[in-house]
């Protein structure tokens, strides 16, 4: 269940990630910046009581949305052609500027709030209570992976989305204006990683630091899932959220390590990730 | 460039004589990642290959000397061997996996080896210390003196550089920069790009071990973070900082980036965002590094990875 909970929470956190790789071919070293942000957002924005917490966190995903958005158009869109340790260094430098704005504008401690409405009272299951939030968040989580499915799979701007991680010239040949549909893609990257942030402040307090751990666990569960692939990331996210609660029944020491001994073995056998698809040849 | 190096050699040999206590610190960090980034360098430039698991390499060095000093009462100067064959084994494994892979799975792959020995030395507390680290290593002699410690990390840059300078003009260095280049031709005409990759990253990761060492020595500490991500992004900060496409670029950014630190810190507690915002103006406005500002002329281009 705690397992599951957080493969949830990975999954919001990742899918963007894998998203954004797959289409702009950028690595996002501050994506967890933005999954802290969104939880800040949200944290602002209810004061810190759950009261709040349906009401605000639209909100919360809008403004996420926005500064991915903005984020794209002012920063990204210069680096896109360049070499990728320019990619790398510029995302790792919003990674640092975000961590610091967010220490000056909220504080440095630990930041956390209650359950939602309607999820005040725990389950039992097999006789063991737990927050009945974990299923709020699975059902969450779901929710957007079907909805994230159905627009890329269902609508006509999901295709050109999935067209351009493909073959950006041709969809620049066919007329496809491709410097807003990355834009598009950027800030629906950010805005999961914002939703996730925030709908898993109920269970995970936020503080400064967060964004740097959660970015490496974001690598991991696109790595093994496959960087691109949804269901991968999927698959991913469960796993990884699996192994961390039962690593930490079983050898609490280790199970940090083993995450990363997937991901290295996944890199090595199959480098697409699981569910990927390997690269095609091109030229 | 021979009355340069003089000059700048003459100075760094002065330069403790007129430092205070705190400036003379941050001078040997200054150097101590002077010589990590070179080293890494050594493999960037070299081959093209941006790897985030130069940390491991740093790390191990660093961990061996400060658990043979603890554990074993060895001195600190006999742990450097030991040190450097550590480094160079984490190295050789990592290394021996990763470049099969390119770009950012390359990148990636690094990363995922490192994290995973700072994973159990930041869990397993009976051997490592966990993320309580290793703490009161106090080396004797010349390393316990903040000059001596000063010269034996400007040796431990010079030696570097040497070694650099000669790889980088022998055939081995030709041929690395050719794989890097073209590895398809260069298989084409019979080199083996694997085991000169293999190399490069060795040789890289093993000089890394020497400033992991010295950061020991300099810090009488070794803790979980000298192998976190963070410790490769700041080594690839400073490479770039200063300009991967200049000899002693590496080392001018590391200089550059420390002495920021220090002035910044002394200001504000803010440092972070303070790099933030200059490695973005860095990436958007001078993409070679700081050296670039100083001269007119362009040297070769930095590696770029087919797009």
């Amino acid at each position: 269940m705690t397992g599951l909970a957080s493969a949830a929470s990975l999954f919001l956190l990742a899918v963007g990630l894998s998203l954004i790789f797959g289409a702009l071919g950028i690595v996002n070293f501050a994506h967890g910046s933005f999954f802290a942000l969104g939880a800040y957002f949200l944290f602002a924005l209810t004061r810190g009581d759950a009261a709040g917490f349906w009401h605000y966190l639209p909100v919360a995903v809008a403004a996420s949305l926005v500064v991915g958005a903005v984020v794209e158009r002012v920063f990204m869109r210069r680096v896109l052609n360049r070499a990728e340790h320019y990619q790398i260094l510029l995302t790792y430098a919003l990674l640092l500027i975000i961590e610091d704005v967010s220490k000056i504008c909220f504080g440095a401690d630990y930041k956390s709030i209650g359950m939602p409405k309607g999820f005040e009272m725990p389950v039992f299951v097999l006789g063991i209570p737990f927050p009945s939030y974990y299923l709020g968040l699975v059902g969450l989580a779901a929710a957007a992976a079907l909805l994230l499915w159905l627009f890329l799979h269902r609508t006509r701007y999901g295709t050109l989305v999935r067209a351009v991680a493909q073959d950006r010239e041709m969809l620049e040949a066919l007329g496809v204006n491709v410097p807003l549909l990355f834009t598009v893609i950027f800030a629906l990257g950010i805005g999961l990683a914002g939703f996730g942030g925030a709908v898993s402040l109920p269970l995970q307090s936020i503080s400064t630091g967060v964004a740097v751990d959660a970015v490496i666990s974001a690598f991991i569960v696109v790595v093994v899932g496959g960087l691109g692939s949804i269901w991968g990331t999927l698959l991913g996210a469960i796993l990884i959220g699996e192994i961390q609660a039962f690593g930490a029944l079983v050898l609490p020491e280790f199970s940090i390590a083993f995450t990363y001994v997937l991901m290295a073995a996944v890199l090595l056998f199959r480098p697409w990730g699981l569910l990927g698809r390997p690269p095609a040849v091109r030229t | 460039m021979r009355t340069k190096l003089a000059v700048a050699a003459v100075v760094l040999a002065v330069f403790p004589w007129f430092l205070h206590d705190y400036g003379l610190q941050v001078a040997i960090q200054a150097l101590v990642l002077g010589v990590f980034a070179m080293s890494f360098n050594l493999l960037f430039r070299n081959t093209g290959l941006l790897s985030f698991g130069h940390a491991a390499c740093f790390g191990a060095a660093g961990y061996t000397t400060a658990l043979l000093v603890s554990k074993l009462r060895w001195s600190f100067a006999a742990t450097l061997p030991l040190a450097l064959v550590a480094a160079a084994l984490v190295a050789l494994v990592i290394g021996f996996f990763s470049v099969r892979l390119t770009k950012i799975y390359f990148t990636m792959l690094t990363l995922a080896f490192s994290q995973m020995l700072w994973a159990v030395a930041h869990k397993w507390y009976g051997f490592t210390g966990g993320d309580n680290g290793i703490t009161g290593l106090l080396p004797p002699g010349l390393l316990g003196n903040p000059k001596g410690l000063y010269y034996a990390s400007l040796v431990a840059l010079v030696l570097v550089s040497g070694i650099i300078y000669i790889v980088r003009r022998s055939p081995a260095g030709y041929t690395l920069r050719a794989v890097r280049d073209n590895p398809a031709r260069a298989e084409a005409i019979g080199i083996s790009a694997f085991e000169y990759m293999v190399a490069a990253f060795v040789l890289s990761g093993t000089l890394s071990g020497l400033a992991g060492f010295l950061h020991v020595a300099w810090q009488h500490s070794a803790f979980p973070d000298l192998l976190y991500w963070t410790t490769s992004a700041e080594v690839i900060i400073a490479v770039i900082l200063g300009g991967s496409a200049e000899f002693f670029g590496p080392a001018i950014g590391a200089v550059v980036l420390v002495v920021l630190e220090a002035v910044v810190r002394s200001h504000t507690q803010y440092w972070p965002l303070a790099l933030g915002m200059v490695l973005l103006a860095m990436v958007l406005f001078f993409p070679s590094g700081v050296i670039s500002l100083f001269q007119r002329r362009q040297r070769e281009e930095v590696p770029r990875a087919a797009a």
